[in-house]
């Protein structure tokens, strides 16, 4: 009898807990306003942003899973990436009818095909230490890139792929309005993408707070240590690889679904790669939150920042350098990854907690 | 000549958040042979040699070395003005080769230190024997000795010496408490010495540390007598 | 470890070293059985030229990693820069119409001009990168992995702003463009160029290392900063050098592989690096020697390659890496 009760009391503590935290209102609300967006302002160019740093968030908590929770670099998570967004590019690309079961068809295929590459690739960091791995990682990755570029009978070469997806999710299709917003494929795909990244998400979530994710983060913290307390930490490495691996292949899949195109620049190059780190860095490391937070201010400044500097430049317009440095936007993004890096190493929720962290303490 | 070659001024040294020497004042005069630092692990004698050297700077105080301020002076600049050091643990380059450690501790290739070498390897002749050998494969013994050997190449005005008897056979420290009677008639010695025989043997001055402060300033040879003092601080 | 041990190490080391060697030649002699001798030498020469320039990017790369231990990603970027420099300097001196002209003597004297103006630009880059950014994260690999990156990304950014995004085709002074023929078989003047560049590179880093006081105290400074510090050496200026080394050796690789391409474009650099990490990791981190014999076996199969399957030549050097990792986790000169 006691024991029920003390049960039914930790149930009430946590709702109660549940109810007061204020983060869980915080995660409603974002979803809320991702939810509600497309009818409120109904612009192309937002619901693109928006697309675009929900696919980013799921990739970047990936990557985070992988370099934040296990310490493991790995410069061939952009690669998975690519990997997902070829699967559904190829498969819609060459059937001649495309149909919705060719997306499940192509969910599989490039579950499988990182499945086996995360293996291939977790096997090898059992052999090397941490800084070959990041090399081997990054080799692998331009390798990609240039088969890519190179494989033009598969991949279509530098010109990329577009194809169009098949039934409901067809951009031209129109099933009616709703509250002066026409409900088309570009729609659906809009609120697949909303849902998988809450679930994908939510599952990351489930994998750290997992006793795995805890052993993970004992690895990371202390190698040693962990494998002296009787764990066979390589196994669980592979998890995290194979595991987020599948994350950004899935990513991958929804990027281009709502593009309905990729060339090898667009996925395989390393800029991709550069731009990963960056969110997971101005996130913060081994936050997993920090995520949403990088993929929205790197994908909103890069939407708007291009325009902000023409618009700078156009009061110097004689001047070519001016021009050229207003034209190379992405410097500003590389000096500001080297800044985050060197001065700003937790990123902005790495920063919150460790202010909280010492005002608990303090009191 | 009577003015100190080095001296402290209440230094203070933290290592991250510990507060490791608290207020060391110490002052050595030029002649006089070795001077010794005694005290039991942790006392702070390690980080007084390596705050001289400037390896883990003071927070504060000042220090003089030759009437000049180095407290706040690089590594490399005290040691360029005649400041030599012995780190524990026979430290030593074990992927260079006895030669290369050697020319690596002469500045200046001269004949002057030329000179000095070959005094220095008549003093140690079994690191001529292993003159081509890698330090890495030389005997723990052999070690110690290259350490202390390669800092008599130059002449120092002043040399400090972490622990060199530390896991040495008695019959190596013997070997090694002769080798140091020769040198301090040269050189101004500063010694980290745990083995009391051995510190009896080479010094006459002595500082007694505790818990990064200094507790006793005398003659050794008076410690000697202190029985109370010895059990405290020396366990002896 | 007694004497009895090294000794039977050595003897262990011996025997296996000569194995290696004759499964090497083996190797070496294998594509023979599907070419003609006249085939198999031509091959063999411009894969040995393309090695050495590899190497010659590959050599700043291994010289960083294993005295600074500071893996540089930014590597390519210092490459690509230097062969702009490169071509900057030939290009003025084609503006003044010298180059379609300039006999080999002359055609030397230009690239040696090219070639300094692209170690001074690249030395003078690394300086700076060491000076702002390398120094703030020695020790830290994964920091520094990050912070190269970031550099990477910024210096091809600077690059586009100077020189465009454009590929730009590089003047190739006239006297290289010459060949001679030996034994029937075509041999480029700017091969052998490169051959003996790539040489002395290697024997004069070689030399700089083992015998000179500056290699001991790089040496020492690797294995153990503080005793080079407290013997009076400025440590962090030795390190600056190093890496201004490093880059400039890659910069020299840039030009000399843009008159090897006869083009420059600003994504050249991430495609070298991957060849250069290749050969690091097959010749083992930090050996220059391991990167001078894996320059050999990258270029040596990679044109071998291209020549019976074409479509394979990129793969194969993958292969070779995943094969010799396998065997030698540390690659084939990787210290233990």
């Amino acid at each position: 009898m006691t024991k029920r009760l003390t049960l039914e009391e930790q149930n009430k503590s946590n709702t109660k807990a549940m109810v007061n935290n204020p983060i869980v209102y915080l995660q409603a609300g974002v979803i809320v306003i991702f939810a509600v967006m497309p009818f409120i302002f109904p612009s192309f160019r937002l619901m693109d942003v928006m697309a675009k740093i929900m696919i980013f968030t799921i990739v970047v908590a990936s990557f985070d899973l992988l370099l934040g929770y296990t310490g493991i670099l790995s410069f061939a998570h952009g690669m998975f990436f690519g990997i997902g967004a070829y699967c559904v590019a190829l498969i819609l690309y060459h059937t001649s009818a495309p149909a919705w079961y060719h997306i499940i068809f192509a969910i599989i295929v490039s579950l499988v095909i990182s499945i086996g590459l995360s293996l291939v690739i977790s096997f090898f960091s059992l052999r090397v230490k941490a800084i070959f791995f990041a090399m081997l990682t990054l080799a692998l990755a331009e390798f990609a890139h240039i088969l890519g570029i190179q494989w033009t009978s598969l991949t279509g070469g530098e010109d990329g792929i577009s194809f169009v997806l098949p039934s409901i999710f067809n951009f031209n299709q129109s099933l009616g309005t709703l509250f002066n917003t026409r409900i088309n494929g570009r729609l659906i795909v809009y609120y697949l993408i909303l849902v998988c990244t809450i679930l994908l998400f939510a599952g990351l979530l489930r994998f750290i707070r997992s006793p795995l994710g805890r052993v993970l983060k004992s690895i990371r913290e202390n190698e040693p240590r962990a494998v002296a307390l009787g764990y066979k930490t390589f196994g669980y490495q592979i998890y995290s690889i194979v595991f987020s691996s599948c994350v950004a292949s899935l990513g991958g899949i929804l990027f281009s679904m709502w593009l309905c195109y990729v060339n090898p620049d667009s996925v395989f190059h390393t800029a991709i790669m550069v731009n990963i780190l960056l969110m997971v860095l101005i996130g913060g490391m081994g936050t997993l939150y920090g995520s949403m937070i990088g993929s929205a201010f790197l994908i909103i400044t890069e939407n708007w920042l291009p325009g902000l500097l023409k618009s700078i430049a156009s009061l110097a317009p004689e001047n070519i350098i001016v021009r050229n440095m207003a034209d190379r936007w992405q410097l500003y993004f590389g000096i500001l990854f080297v800044l985050v890096v060197i001065f700003f190493p937790k990123g902005v929720i790495g920063t919150i907690r460790s202010i909280l962290d010492r005002k608990q303490q303090m009191k | 000549m009577n003015d100190p070659i080095l001296s402290l001024d209440k230094v203070h040294t933290h290592i991250g958040q510990h507060h490791i020497l608290q207020g060391i004042s110490l002052n050595m005069k030029a002649k006089g042979g070795a001077t010794i630092l005694l005290g039991r692990n942790g006392a702070g004698k390690s980080t007084t040699l390596r705050t001289i050297m400037g390896l883990t700077p003071a927070s504060t105080g000042r220090i003089n070395f030759k009437g000049k301020a180095i407290e706040n002076k690089k590594t490399h600049e005290i040691a360029r003005m005649g400041m030599g050091f012995v780190p524990e643990d026979r430290a030593v380059l074990f992927n260079l080769t006895v030669e290369e450690n050697f020319r690596l501790s002469m500045i200046e290739e001269n004949e002057k230190t030329h000179e000095n070498l070959n005094e220095v390897l008549e003093l140690f002749p079994a690191l001529k024997k292993f003159w081509k050998t890698k330090a890495g494969l030389l005997s723990g013994g052999q070690r110690q000795m290259l350490a202390i050997a390669r800092v008599f190449v130059c002449d120092h005005a002043l040399l400090l010496i972490d622990e060199p008897s530390k896991g040495l056979a008695p019959i190596v420290v013997d070997q090694l408490g002769e080798s140091l009677l020769r040198i301090k008639d040269k050189t101004k010695v500063i010694l980290v010495e745990q083995n009391f025989n051995l510190a009896r043997q080479v010094g006459s001055d002595c500082f007694i540390l505790d818990d990064g402060q200094v507790v006793f300033h005398g003659l050794i040879q008076d410690l000697a007598l202190d029985k109370t003092m010895m059990k405290n601080y020396l366990g002896i | 470890m007694t004497t009895q041990t090294i000794a039977f190490n050595t003897d262990r080391k011996l025997m296996k070293t000569g194995l290696n060697r004759i499964i090497g030649i083996g190797l070496f002699l294998l594509p023979l059985i599907w070419m003609d001798l006249t085939t198999y030498l031509t091959l063999t020469i411009a894969g040995i030229s393309l090695g050495m320039l590899i190497f010659l990017i590959a050599s700043g790369l291994t010289l960083i990693f294993g005295l600074l231990d500071v893996l540089n990603l930014a590597h390519g970027a210092f490459f690509a820069f230097g062969a702009y420099a490169g071509y900057t300097v030939l290009n003025f001196f084609n503006s003044l119409g010298w180059i379609e002209t300039a006999s080999l003597s002359s055609s030397l004297f230009y690239l040696v001009a090219a070639l300094c103006a692209a170690a001074g630009v690249g030395a003078l880059l690394g300086i700076v990168t060491e000076k702002l950014v390398i120094k703030k994260v020695y020790g830290d690999h994964l920091m520094q992995l990050l912070v190269t990156v970031g550099v990477s990304f910024v210096i091809v950014e600077i690059l586009k702003i100077i020189w465009g995004v454009n590929d730009e085709v590089v003047p190739v002074p006239m006297g290289f463009q010459d060949s001679f023929i030996l034994y029937g078989v075509f041999i480029e003047y700017f091969r052998i160029i490169t051959i003996i560049l790539g040489v002395g590179v290697f024997a004069v880093l070689q030399f700089f290392l083992k015998k000179t006081k500056i290699g001991i105290i790089v040496r020492a400074g690797v294995e153990n900063r503080e005793i080079v510090k407290t013997t009076g050496y400025n440590i962090s200026r030795i390190f600056t050098l190093i890496f201004a080394a490093g880059a400039g050796l890659a910069a020299i690789g840039g030009t000399m592989m843009a008159i090897f391409n006869q083009s420059v474009d600003p994504g050249m650099g991430d495609q070298f690096l991957i060849f250069a990490l290749i050969v690091v990791i097959i010749g083992g981190m930090g050996s220059v020697t391991g990167s001078f014999i894996g320059a050999i076996i990258v270029g040596l199969s990679f044109n071998y390659v291209a020549f019976l399957v074409p479509k394979m030549a990129l793969g194969v050097n993958f292969m070779i890496m995943a094969i010799i990792l396998l065997i030698r986790p540390k690659g084939l000169f990787g210290k233990d």
